[in-house]
């Protein structure tokens, strides 16, 4: 094992742990958090209307449903950040890791908080509009199809793959740090909003596809920044990746 | 059949049989279209390509068939830069050309053992660009001399192409890790383990120099129009000038030179190098061969040069490694303590990588000079000067690395030294000890692009200090807050490079 491999572990790992744990959280014990349908809004048979909607907010809580943002936004988005993270762990002094670290994670958290806010009340209008309807999901699919293969969703891409000169010395180094968050947050958003309305929508198969979802955002994060253009973005370098190293695994025996 | 390269400089003549032959080889593969796979062009266009500046520097035709998307995808632009794949796909790059120029040698009736000559400049005496390279006849005085090219501008801008003695150096030949990591650390002698992302910015020590410096003041840039780079000075470019491939045999000479002679550097044997980019989802090697076949290779086919049938006329170490032992008595060690040493390696590289001091803000290079100052951290600097005041005991002093990070811009040919601590008012030229070290922007203007395979981050370069901070702890100036940096540029800089350096910053790799 190189070096190299060696730091790259040291940040993949917890990190991974992390993810790995919101996952447990939302697989076993949904209820106990006050989640109806885990972190998406539960679904009324009811008409559009104030009655409705306080309803619907008695069954999904504020907080509640904030904490099941939060273990979604960790569970899926965790694993998206270990690029990011790792530069600002290189770059920052070792007594400053942990609070930079930190304040980047704070900064691209606040935005996706605030995405959430819009995203869960698109959910929110949808479900009082047209429950139990799946046109939604219908619609919602195929305007992610569209986002995912236009030249803005690359653009947002690509900009994820920016990690800029970060300042090492306080209040400098702490500002640097909470910028790169926020604006890695938006740019993230950016990418990746559509896909995420997807398993808020569904209220069967939904931690299906928040993994399927989970799995094409970080496969996605793989593939090298190019210029954008409408194109077809299929995960072909996670795939190659895999099967390149299940077969050298194998070979090794 | 084995074939031997050779010093251009020792062929016997500046137009001895090799050159000729090669400048013959090089005439048939320039007169078939670019669409061919085994044009000089095509060739070229693996390296890089760009097709407004090949339009721009007259070498395509706006009406030109361009080859079919397949070919293209397959074989363009798979440059290794800024990866511990460095080596190895130049290596083969190097070997697939010399077929292909072999094949048309044979064809003209020339020899079937023709093999690429090298050109060492770091030799006295032949650091000038070769004299068949120089001129724009063929020695029977006809013009149309294929090995010659225009947009050749030299260290100067003026055309005359030599390498500049006192500003390439083979410090790389000194490090005792082929890989190393982009953490701030040693980049290793022969690139960074990039993992599965697809890394190119931070080069590694041999890229670094000599072979980024070369390509830059060799190439140098269009003294009327400095964003239009020599050939040689843009990754782009670079593949369509003759004397890119003698410059790339020398530095797959210098990978076999640190391969063989003591202490013997060794190749990764990590799987994800051996198998090379395509274990970690790249696009693997390949490349267009005379008899219309693709060769597709790895890094690991590449590491035996005996076996792949050649080999080099002179491996003469040209530098030898420091010892740790002399590191340590100069470092104040007794020399019994240093004798007790045994099996030492020599040179550590710790495995905590660690930053000492940054700059703040980004440095704007223009003109002749730029100035900035690294402010260290107190705690860390303690820490790197008490390793070195125990080397004797722990044997294993830090070593201290400058990096240049986020360095963007537009002009590919220019070209900085380093220096640290330079007394007020001083002549660099007149402080070696305080080089740092020296770096060409080879491949800056793509790594500047927003949307380009680096996302704008432009590309760092990271140089070894190691011997100006045991300098400076000896002479107890360490106990300082902030270390100075002067950039030097080998040419002014004008405003229209938009030269900038992200942060610099120091780091130590230590225990």
């Amino acid at each position: 094992m190189t070096l190299a491999s060696r730091q790259r572990a040291q940040v993949r790992t917890p990190v991974l742990f992390l993810s790995a744990a919101a996952w447990i959280l939302l697989m076993a014990a949904p209820g106990s958090l006050g989640l109806s349908g885990h972190c998406t809004v539960t679904g009324l048979g009811a008409m559009l209307s104030l009655k409705s909607l306080r309803h619907l907010m008695a069954l999904n809580p504020p907080g509640s449903v904030a904490v099941g943002w939060t273990l979604m936004l960790i569970a899926m988005m965790a694993p998206v950040v270990i690029a990011p993270v790792r530069h600002i762990r290189d770059r920052s002094f070792a007594r400053r890791r942990v609070r930079a670290i930190i304040l980047f994670v704070g900064g691209y958290a606040a935005i996706w908080m605030a995405a959430g806010v819009l995203l869960l009340a698109i959910v929110l209008v949808v479900r009082l509009a047209a429950p139990e309807s799946l046109l939604p999901v219908a619609l919602v699919a195929i305007v992610a199809l569209v986002w995912q293969f236009s030249p803005v969703k690359q653009q947002c891409l690509n900009r994820c793959h920016a990690h800029p000169e970060l300042a090492a010395f306080s209040p400098a180094a702490d500002l640097g740090a909470l910028r790169f968050g926020l604006t890695h947050g938006i740019w993230c958003v950016g990418s990746c909003w559509a896909l995420m309305l997807l398993p808020l929508l569904v209220s069967r198969g939904h931690l299906a596809v928040m993994v399927l979802v989970s799995l094409c955002l970080f496969a996605e994060r793989l593939d090298r920044p190019v210029p954008p253009r409408w194109s077809w973005r299929a995960p072909n370098k996670a795939i190659r990746i895999a099967i390149a190293q299940a077969r050298m695994r194998l070979e090794r025996g | 059949m084995a074939y031997t390269r050779k010093n251009v400089w020792e062929l016997g003549g500046d137009w001895a049989d090799p050159i000729l032959w090669y400048a013959r080889g090089v005439a048939a593969m320039q007169a078939r279209p670019l669409a061919d796979p085994t044009s000089w062009r095509f060739y070229a266009a693996i390296h890089g390509m760009d097709q407004q500046l090949w339009q721009q520097l007259g070498y395509l035709s706006s009406s030109e068939p361009m080859p079919d998307n397949t070919a293209v995808q397959r074989f363009w632009t798979q440059c290794q830069h800024g990866s511990w794949y460095f080596l190895p796909w130049h290596r083969g790059y190097l070997l697939a050309f010399e077929a292909n120029i072999r094949a048309a040698v044979t064809k003209l009736g020339g020899p079937a053992d023709w093999a690429l000559p090298y050109w060492n400049y770091f030799k006295p005496n032949e650091s000038n660009l070769p004299p068949a390279f120089a001129s724009p006849n063929w020695p029977d005085g006809q013009g149309n001399n294929p090995l010659f090219v225009q947009q050749r501008y030299g260290p100067n801008n003026d055309g005359n192409v030599y390498v500049p003695l006192d500003q390439v150096t083979l410090d790389a030949m000194t490090d005792p890790d082929f890989t190393g990591v982009a953490s701030g650390g040693d980049t290793g002698f022969g690139g960074v383990d990039t993992g599965f992302e697809h890394g190119g910015q931070t080069h590694g020590r041999v890229e670094t120099q000599p072979h980024d410096w070369v390509h830059g003041l060799v190439g140098g840039g269009n003294p009327q129009n400095q964003q239009l780079p020599g050939l040689m000075s843009d990754p782009d470019t670079a593949g369509l000038d003759p004397i890119f491939w003698l410059h790339h045999a020398n530095i797959d000479r210098l990978w076999q030179v640190w391969r063989q002679n003591p202490p013997a550097g060794v190749n990764p044997t990590d799987p994800n190098w051996v198998q090379g980019p395509g274990s970690v989802g790249e696009r693997i090697y390949s490349m267009p061969m005379p008899d219309g076949t693709a060769w597709d290779y790895t890094p690991g086919s590449m590491t035996d040069l005996g076996q792949l049938g050649y080999s080099y006329d002179d491996l003469t170490p040209a530098v030898a490694p420091a010892p740790l032992s002399q590191r340590l008595l100069t470092l104040g060690a007794s020399a019994a303590a240093v004798s007790a040493m045994k099996g030492v390696p020599a040179v550590t590289s710790g495995k905590n990588v660690e930053l000492v001091g940054a700059n703040q803000g980004s440095l704007s290079i223009q003109g002749s000079e730029a100035r900035t100052s690294v402010q260290l951290d107190a705690g860390v600097r303690r820490r790197v000067a008490r390793s070195l005041a125990m080397a004797a005991e722990t044997t294993a002093p830090d070593r201290v690395f400058l990096n240049l990070e986020n360095v963007r811009g537009l002009a590919d040919s220019t070209a900085f030294r380093v220096y640290i601590n330079l007394p007020e008012g001083a002549n660099p030229a007149d402080h070696p000890e305080r080089l740092a070290g020296s770096v060409a922007l080879f491949g800056v203007r793509k790594a500047s692009r927003p949307d380009g395979e680096h996302a704008a981050q432009g590309l760092t370069f990271v140089l070894e200090i190691t011997k100006i901070v045991d300098a400076l702890h000896l002479n107890n100036t360490l106990d300082v807050d902030a270390l100075d940096v002067r950039i030097v540029p080998v040419k002014p800089v004008p405003e229209a490079a938009q030269i900038s350096i992200g942060r610099i910053s120091i780091f130590r790799q230590g225990q």
